[in-house]
């Protein structure tokens, strides 16, 4: 049961770190709970929801209240103590291999309990007053519940199946609630969309957990890690395919290049499903992963962290620039969303763990406080394009103010929460010396802030261009944000080099299976031009967007010269995966299958049926009732004999019949002669 | 010294001869109003006959010889004794209805039927070529006569001539052979023939002999290329003739065959088996094509039941290639398919009269919708038919098998692909077979169907019973197949093996 | 329960609905009360038969076979009533009970035209006595009898209940009723099949001769397993493949299930997809591989590659259909085609995948031929281009649909994925000697038709179930499921996810009982 903290402590003396850590009594072993709770609540809304005053709204909050509690409650005994407790209970087998449910509880998973509690609740409040009135709220609330189940029963997997489950869990409720308001078709596509580039990539965590168990004999992530990082030289090989083929599943759930594209599309949802799912926890799922198997990556598949280190870049600079061309609020989000991603992937590929959880923390914060903001500028614009919107800020001032917050902490101003984790992620990189990707790093910045800039001043500023009176969102929508403007702050200030990095050993719990090269202060240069980068990043957008606007908002983009078609076509990328492979298949592929289906195989069968007929025909018209004749021609003598009688009858075959029988007696001695 | 005569050996045949006589009788003295007598007196003589049967059979006598060994009653004989007085028992009950509905006369009718019962009867006895000889005649002759019954009508004479100028070519090349055989062994009795004839495998006369024999046997039991008179013939003869002609006489040629090669010939199974072999696969393969195209459903049974021969014929052409055990399992394989087959034939035949009578029609088309106006009659024709195609849980599946292990149990590549061959018939069968099914189940009632009374008038009582017993025996069988087998197994013993 | 434990009890779940079959048949044929009465007693008995054998069942012990009897049958070829169940049939006969209560319960207010409910509930007893026979038969006769005493119910089901509308064969100028040219199909193909297996039979009943005496026991032939080699042994196996590949359906023995399953009605292409499939895939583990295993080892990769183009194909051609239950009986060619990949591994993970596989197709794609067939009850019409909005007008079916398709693409958490996954994780490390490369790329070639899969499944769903009804259905009333429906349908759903969250409900039966059938076959 205990295999991994045994496991964990050994490691740790190997490494050096003598640490302690507690098995977290009852509140680890009750675990199971958080798990749980979320699914039983979306049976409860599935059968009872409609009956309720708030159309179960209020049991999908309850439960995630309690997920909050429960995950602060662990959070707080692992930064205090520190927890490795791992429980499975084996539900099958097949084979030689054990099919288990367990819970683990340590660093990694009760940072993620927290995240996954603290913002589903913040959130699903917030959807109370959001969804208020909607087509379908008892359906959202269940959805979202069943999301919130899988995402925590992907974290909690201490084996990889499980895992798998959680995954594809979240998977299909991303489906579900993005297909949300499938009356119009393009909603219902959009669903499709992610659930298939999702499951492209599924294939690569699916075989790579076969290359990882079968070696291993487990789907155990402690026995496997313990196996492969145990005997490195034997399992090398082993190690480096499983690793990148685990990084294919990653990217898709992550939204990483070239598996990015289903995300911006995703934004069909309604905004709380793209706050909570599509921004702070389900997309970082692959980040999650990253973490869970990092000691595959930091020891074994260096060749791997290089591959996730270079996507991470790609995607962090790629998607940061079609963010810059949106008009749809949500679509820049959502941009930003892969970018950051992208951020966090590339800080796992350069190993730097611990910075890539952290910006994971900080980001879920901000990015899920944007989203709500822009679903409440949505909310009473009744629009999601920033061509509609403008001057907003004093009819919404909590909006306005909390999303300064948060576009401050995403820019990575100091001394909000943003600052700190992407600084950590940039000196990360320094550290490793990754200059290029440093270098990206730092124009993402400045793009980062640059984008957020001119959405802030496109939708808050200048005159409003939309329609209706804009209006200040309801309690139940604003007092979420306002909670989370306040983490988006403070949220950094767990893990400031040099003064305070709590952070690092809460989420460090597994990171004592390997060394990680942790900054123990600012590394003041990176600091310094990423914060400048952030700054000039503001200043074009205020220049572009606030001084100059009246040019600019005559335009509903801004069109960054040489990029632009690029851009405008989103790299080409969904028209290549449309008219290459998805047309084609649906289309003439699919039409010639069920073409050779019915032309050739059943064309052979129904062809030997008609071929027997004629063939029978054939004999019975020619041998059966008048070949005999031909026979006959060569042996006359009975017809000459018996034709006189038989001319009466109507049909004269009786000497034709004689004569065959004469024949065939004729026929057994040649064929006696032949199989003598 | 007279010869000493087992008179329970002989009483079935006495019986049957006696009734026949009395039968004529009857139909001299009595009046028109009481000729149905005539049906009654041959039913129950047939069925009387079956009793010593059932006597010899549980008498502890082993086996009883006679007339010096030309004569005798050994389990082989029972069973097939008793198969055709039970065979001839469902015919009778067939016909009575049958005749009756027509004007002719009666008396005539029922003495040669039994007459030719006698024949089989007494085949399954024989010994020796002349006894054979005579009783083979004696299966036919009254055939040729009742085949042309319905004189009025021109296609029963024609069916009538073309089977008795047949009959005789056919019968002429069988006595031809006979007489070689007698002449270069000297022998009768077929154990003598085994004896003297053992070391002449080989000699070309012996060869052709034999070959001439069984064309004469081919004739009988109808396997192509001697088959040409059975379409003609069925089409023509009245119901119950055809289906005694498809059965009785059929078995009789079967019986002779396997008395023949089994008990006189088995050193020469290197001869007669691979022509076997030929007729076999000639059978099923063309008769099963051809009867894809019939439209009339007599026509169809007609090349149906020459398809099967070619099943029946299979066995034998595994004998040439197989060990004494195997010998044993081919003799009783082919008995065990003659049962069952004739019970699901006559059942067919049964099913087709009552059909005919209720459809107004031969055709197959005419029959369409039966199963909607006339559930029990399409159930038995669904029951009948598919146990001809060998679909479980139906007796036709046992035959089948056992006809599938024999040719499988040879062991030799020949034999397989006779099987292979056997195995591709059998789905062709199942095509036109189902398509009779699927007429009388899944088709519309056709414009030319009669009006209501006919459709729902009811069956004669004697036709019911027959198609009443021909299906028991056919679900039982397929069920518990030891109820066939334990007969055939006994028969093994004249195969020696 | 002695009686019960000493074959009692499996000879009554195998003969209880023939004895109903022939107590309907003597029902008149206006009494449709007792007609009803009489086969859901009947078949409830069975299934209560079937659970109590369940829980009886010693699982410690599941790789011998239990509650048997052996008895003489045939003497003259010995050939005996020779029955039981292990780990493996288990979990299918349940299953078969299982699915027969249900499609009696939904026929009741579903009869198909011509109505004539005495003969369908007949025909319907006597199949489950085939399905349920071939299930406990451990004799090869014994088998050959029940696994063709499914074809004449099934054949008369399509042709007299089935789709009555004109198709044109495709490449002939030549139009026939779909019931009648796909009742026809399924027979003779089934038939062709099978009498080669019985030559395969036959062959291995006359080797077994060699060896001592003569038979045809399955268990018996087990333990002559090693001596049957070369060349015999090679073309038996084919026999027996061609047998049951035809039945599974095996790419490219396929063609008669689409049209079968499309022209049947609704009762007969749920039993057709959830049990009699069954049966060939269940011939291969009962029979080919134990009794064959050199040929299996042999055969397994051509079977293989065959399993995966199943795979690719039958995805590919469901996204061709515009015909709702043809899409469906299309994608039985794709999940069968894991099935056989699972076999073809002939490792313990292929073939537990195999059987759990089984069992999940059969209550998945069970439910969704219910469903195909209660949508077009009320829409008349199964074009998938008139349908759509479903989930406006009939929010209960369509939430039953929309879920279905879930655990049909294999979805974790629902009975669908365990057979797709391990299939896929045997593929990866099939059998020692097996080429590892090959079945490594039917293993990608399989994930990725799990991806078409979900390509499919989705689509009809947007189709069906999604978007805007179309304008013709406006003014036109619809009842969403009635009581029956739902008595049918929810025992299914509970399996589907009870399986899923607790695989070991099959798992726990097949796992023992597999691994030492391979053990035995290709040693440890």
């Amino acid at each position: 049961m205990h295999s991994l903290t045994s496991f964990a402590i050994a490691a740790a003396q190997e490494t050096g770190h003598a640490v302690e850590y507690g098995d977290g009594g009852f509140l680890a072993e009750w675990a199971w709970l958080l798990v749980i709770v979320p699914f039983l609540a979306f049976l409860a809304i599935i059968f009872f929801g409609k009956r309720l005053p708030r159309e179960g709204g209020e049991i999908a909050v309850g439960a995630m209240a309690f997920v909050a509690l429960y995950g602060a409650a662990l959070f707080i005994l692992n930064a205090t103590q520190g927890v490795v407790f791992e429980h499975s209970v084996e539900i099958s087998r097949i084979g030689s291999f054990a099919i288990e449910w367990g819970w683990v509880v340590d660093g990694l998973s009760s940072m993620m309990y927290l995240v996954v509690g603290l913002l589903g609740f913040l959130i699903f409040t917030y959807a109370l007053g959001y969804m208020k009135g909607d087509v379908r709220v008892t359906w959202f609330f269940a959805a979202f519940s069943l999301f919130a189940g899988s995402m925590l029963l992907l974290v909690s997997a201490p084996n990889l199946i499980q895992l798998i489950v959680g995954w594809e869990g979240v998977g299909l409720s991303s489906y579900l609630l993005i297909s949300h308001y499938w009356e119009q078709k393009e909603n219902s596509s959009a669903g499709m969309k992610a659930f298939y580039v999702n499951k492209v990539a599924d294939i690569g965590l699916i075989i790579g957990t076969f290359v990882v168990a079968i070696p291993v004999g487990s789907f155990r992530i402690s026995d496997i890690l313990e196996a492969v990082v145990g005997n490195a030289e034997a399992m090398e090989t082993v190690a480096i395919v499983a690793a990148v083929l685990l990084f294919i599943g990653a990217m898709g759930k992550s939204a990483q290049f070239p598996f990015h594209v289903w995300l911006p599309d995703a934004m069909a949802g309604p905004t709380p499903v793209s706050a909570l799912m599509h921004a702070a926890t389900m997309v970082t799922a692959g980040v999650y992963l990253l973490g869970r198997m990092f000691p595959l990556y930091a020891e074994m598949a260096a060749q791997a962290r290089m591959l996730v280190l270079i996507i991470g870049a790609i995607t962090l600079i790629i998607a940061g620039l079609l963010a810059v061309v949106q008009d749809d609020i949500k679509k820049v989000l959502a941009y930003s969303t892969v970018s950051q991603l992208g951020y966090m992937v590339a800080a796992m590929g350069a190993g730097a763990y611990t910075a890539g959880l952290f910006h994971l923390w900080t980001h879920a914060f901000f990015k899920g406080l944007l989203f709500l903001g822009a679903g409440s500028v949505i909310h009473s614009v009744h629009s999601n394009n920033m061509s509609d919107m403008g001057g907003l800020r004093k009819a919404m001032p909590v909006t306005f103010g909390t999303f300064v917050a948060g576009t401050l902490a995403l820019a990575g101003i100091f001394p909000f929460a943003g600052f700190f984790s992407k600084d950590e992620v940039l000196a990360a990189f320094n550290h490793e010396g990754y200059t290029v990707v440093l270098a990206v790093g730092i124009t993402g910045a400045f793009i980062t802030a640059f984008y957020m800039a001119r959405t802030v001043f496109l939708t808050f500023y200048g005159t409003n261009k939309g329609h209706g009176h804009p209006h200040e969102s309801p309690r139940v929508m604003t007092v979420p944000m306002v909670v989370l403007a306040g983490l988006a702050v403070v949220g950094g200030w767990v893990n400031i080099p040099g003064l305070y990095t709590g952070f690092t050993g809460w989420v460090g719990t597994r990171a004592h299976l390997f060394e990680e090269h942790h900054a123990e202060s600012f590394d003041w240069p990176v600091l310094a031009i990423g914060l400048t980068a952030a700054l000039l990043g503001i200043m074009g957008g205020y220049l572009l967007y606030f001084k100059d606007r009246e040019t600019q908002q005559a335009r509903d983009s801004f069109r960054i010269p040489l990029l632009w078609p690029l851009l405008e076509h989103k790299y080409y990328l969904d028209d290549l995966y449309l008219g290459g492979i998805v047309n084609p298949i649906k289309g003439p592929v699919a039409r010639f299958v069920n073409w050779t289906n019915s032309y050739i195989f059943d064309g052979i069968v129904n062809g030997a049926g008609f071929l027997a007929r004629a063939v029978a025909g054939v004999v019975y018209g020619w041998f059966d009732q008048r070949g005999i004749d031909l026979a006959l021609n060569g042996i006359a003598f009975t017809a000459d004999g018996a034709g006189g009688k038989t001319r009466l009858l109507q049909t004269g075959k009786v000497q034709q019949y004689a004569g065959a029988t004469v024949v065939g007696a004729a026929l057994l001695v040649i064929g006696f002669v032949i199989f003598r | 010294m007279a010869p000493d005569i087992d008179y329970l050996a002989l009483a079935p045949e006495f019986t049957l001869a006696i009734t026949a006589v009395v039968v004529l009788m009857l139909d001299l003295f009595l009046p028109r109003s009481q000729k149905y007598w005539t049906a009654i007196v041959a039913v129950l003589g047939v069925s009387f006959a079956a009793l010593p049967l059932i006597a010899l059979a549980v008498s502890d006598v082993g086996e009883r010889s006679m007339l010096g060994g030309s004569f005798v009653v050994d389990d082989f004989a029972l069973v097939l004794k008793g198969l055709f007085v039970v065979a001839g028992y469902l015919v009778l009950l067939m016909s009575v209805s049958y005749i009756e509905s027509d004007r002719y006369y009666q008396g005539e009718f029922y003495f040669l039927m039994l007459m030719s019962i006698l024949g089989s009867v007494v085949l399954a006895s024989s010994r020796d070529l002349i006894t054979l000889f005579i009783a083979i005649e004696l299966v036919s002759q009254p055939m040729y006569l009742l085949a042309g019954w319905r004189k009025g009508d021109l296609r029963s004479n024609e069916a009538s001539l073309k089977y008795y100028l047949l009959g005789v070519l056919a019968s002429a090349l069988l006595l031809y052979g006979m007489s070689f055989i007698y002449g270069l062994t000297g022998e009768l009795t077929f154990a003598g023939i085994a004896v003297a004839g053992a070391g002449m495998a080989g000699d070309p006369a012996f060869i052709m002999a034999l070959l001439f024999m069984i064309a004469g046997f081919g004739f009988k039991v109808s396997a192509v290329p001697f088959h040409f008179w059975a379409p003609d013939t069925y089409e023509g003869s009245p119901t119950p003739v055809t289906a005694y002609l498809s059965v009785s006489s059929k078995a009789a040629g079967f019986v002779a065959l396997l008395v023949v090669l089994y008990s006189a010939f088995p050193e020469a199974a290197g001869v007669w088996g691979p022509a076997i072999w030929i007729l076999a696969a000639l059978s099923m393969t063309l008769a099963n094509l051809i009867a894809l195209r019939q439209t009339n459903i007599v026509r169809l049974l007609a090349y149906s039941s020459v398809a099967q021969a070619g099943f029946m014929l299979v066995p034998f052409a595994a004998a040439a290639t197989t060990d004494a055990v195997g010998l044993g399992d081919a003799f009783a394989a082919t008995v065990t398919y003659i049962v069952i087959y004739a019970f699901m034939n006559l059942g067919a035949f049964a099913v087709v009269i009552a059909g005919a009578r209720k459809t107004g029609s031969g055709e197959i088309e005419g029959w369409g919708g039966l199963g909607s106006y006339a559930p029990g009659i399409g159930l038995l024709a669904a029951a009948f038919f598919f146990s001809l195609a060998g679909i479980p849980p139906l007796a036709g599946w046992l035959a089948k098998l056992v006809m599938f292990g024999a040719a499988m149990g040879a062991g030799s590549s020949w034999m397989v692909a006779l099987a292979a061959i056997a195995a591709v018939n059998a789905v062709i069968a199942l095509f036109y077979y189902a398509r009779v099914v699927k007429t009388i189940w899944m088709d519309p009632v056709p414009a030319t169907a009669p009006d209501e009374e006919v459709r729902t008038g009811s069956v004669a009582g004697s036709l019911g019973l027959a198609m009443g017993l021909s299906v028991a025996v056919v679900v039982a069988a397929g069920f518990f197949p030891s109820l066939v087998t334990f007969f055939s197994e006994a028969t093994r013993g004249l195969a020696g093996g | 329960m002695g009686w019960f434990d000493n074959g009692w009890g499996l000879s009554l779940i195998v003969f209880l609905p023939l004895v109903g079959a022939v107590a309907v048949l003597f029902t008149p044929k206006k009494n449709e009360a007792a007609i009803k009465a009489l086969s859901l007693g009947f078949t409830v008995v069975t299934l209560v038969l079937a659970v109590l054998l369940a829980f009886r069942f010693d699982f410690g012990a599941a790789d011998v076979f239990q509650f048997g009897t052996s008895l003489t049958w045939i003497e003259s070829i010995n050939s005996g009533y020779h029955i039981g169940v292990d780990g493996i049939s288990l979990p299918l006969l349940v299953l078969s009970a299982f699915v027969t209560v249900l499609a009696v319960i939904y026929s009741f207010n579903h009869w198909p035209e011509p109505h004539n409910p005495k003969g369908f509930m007949a025909l319907t007893l006597v199949l489950a006595t085939g399905m349920n026979g071939t299930f406990v038969a451990l004799d090869l006769v014994l088998f050959f009898v029940f696994f063709e005493l499914v074809l004449l119910p099934m054949y008369f089901q399509i042709g007299i209940w089935g789709d009555k509308a004109i198709m044109k064969i495709p490449g002939f100028n030549r139009e026939v009723e779909t019931r009648l040219y796909a009742a026809i199909k399924f027979f003779l193909f089934t038939l062709f099949g099978s009498a080669f297996m019985l030559l395969g039979f036959l062959a291995l009943y006359f080797k077994s001769g060699e060896f001592g005496t003569r038979t045809f026991d399955i268990p018996g032939l087990i333990e002559l397993a090693p001596n049957f080699t070369g060349t015999f042994a090679f073309l038996v196996f084919g026999a027996l493949f061609l047998g049951f590949a035809v039945k599974v359906p095996m790419w490219p023995f396929h063609t008669w299930l689409p049209d079968a399953h499309t022209a049947a009605p609704t009762v007969g292409s749920v039993l057709l997809a959830a049990i009699l499939l069954k049966l060939g895939a269940y011939g291969f583990i009962r029979i080919s591989i134990p009794v064959l295993p050199e040929m299996a080892r042999e055969w397994a990769p051509a079977i293989a590659i065959l399993a995966v183009i199943g795979i690719i194909y039958g995805s590919l051609a469901c996204l061709a259909q515009t015909d709702m239950k043809r899409l469906i009986a299309f994608s039985s060619v794709g999940h069968m085609g894991f099935v056989m990949l699972g076999i073809a591994t002939m490792t313990p993970v292929g073939i537990n995948a195999a059987i759990i596989g089984m069992v999940a197709h059969g209550v998945i794609t069970g439910l969704l031929f219910f469903l195909a067939g209660s949508m077009s009850h009320r829409y008349h019409t199964r074009d998938m281009a008139r349908l759509g909005g479903n989930m406006k007008i009939m929010p209960i079916m369509g939430g039953i649909l929309g879920f279905t398709a879930m655990a049909s693409l294999g979805l974790p958490g629902l009975a669908g994925f365990w057979g797709e996954f391990m299939a896929l994780f045997g593929a990866y490390s099939p059998l020692a000697g097996l080429n590892t490369t090959l079945f490594r790329t039917a293993m990608v070639l399989g994930a990725i038709g799990t991806v078409l899969t979900a390509g499919y499944m989705l689509w009809m769903l947007q189709k069906v179930n999604l978007g805007e009804p179309s304008s013709e259905w406006e003014d036109q009333h619809f009842h969403d499921v009635d009581a029956y429906e739902l008595t049918a349908w929810v025992p299914l759903v509970v399996a589907i996810v009870a399986i899923g969250v607790f695989p070991r409900l099959v798992l726990g039966a097949t796992n023992d009982a597999v691994v030492s059938l391979m053990t035995k076959a290709f040693g440890g």
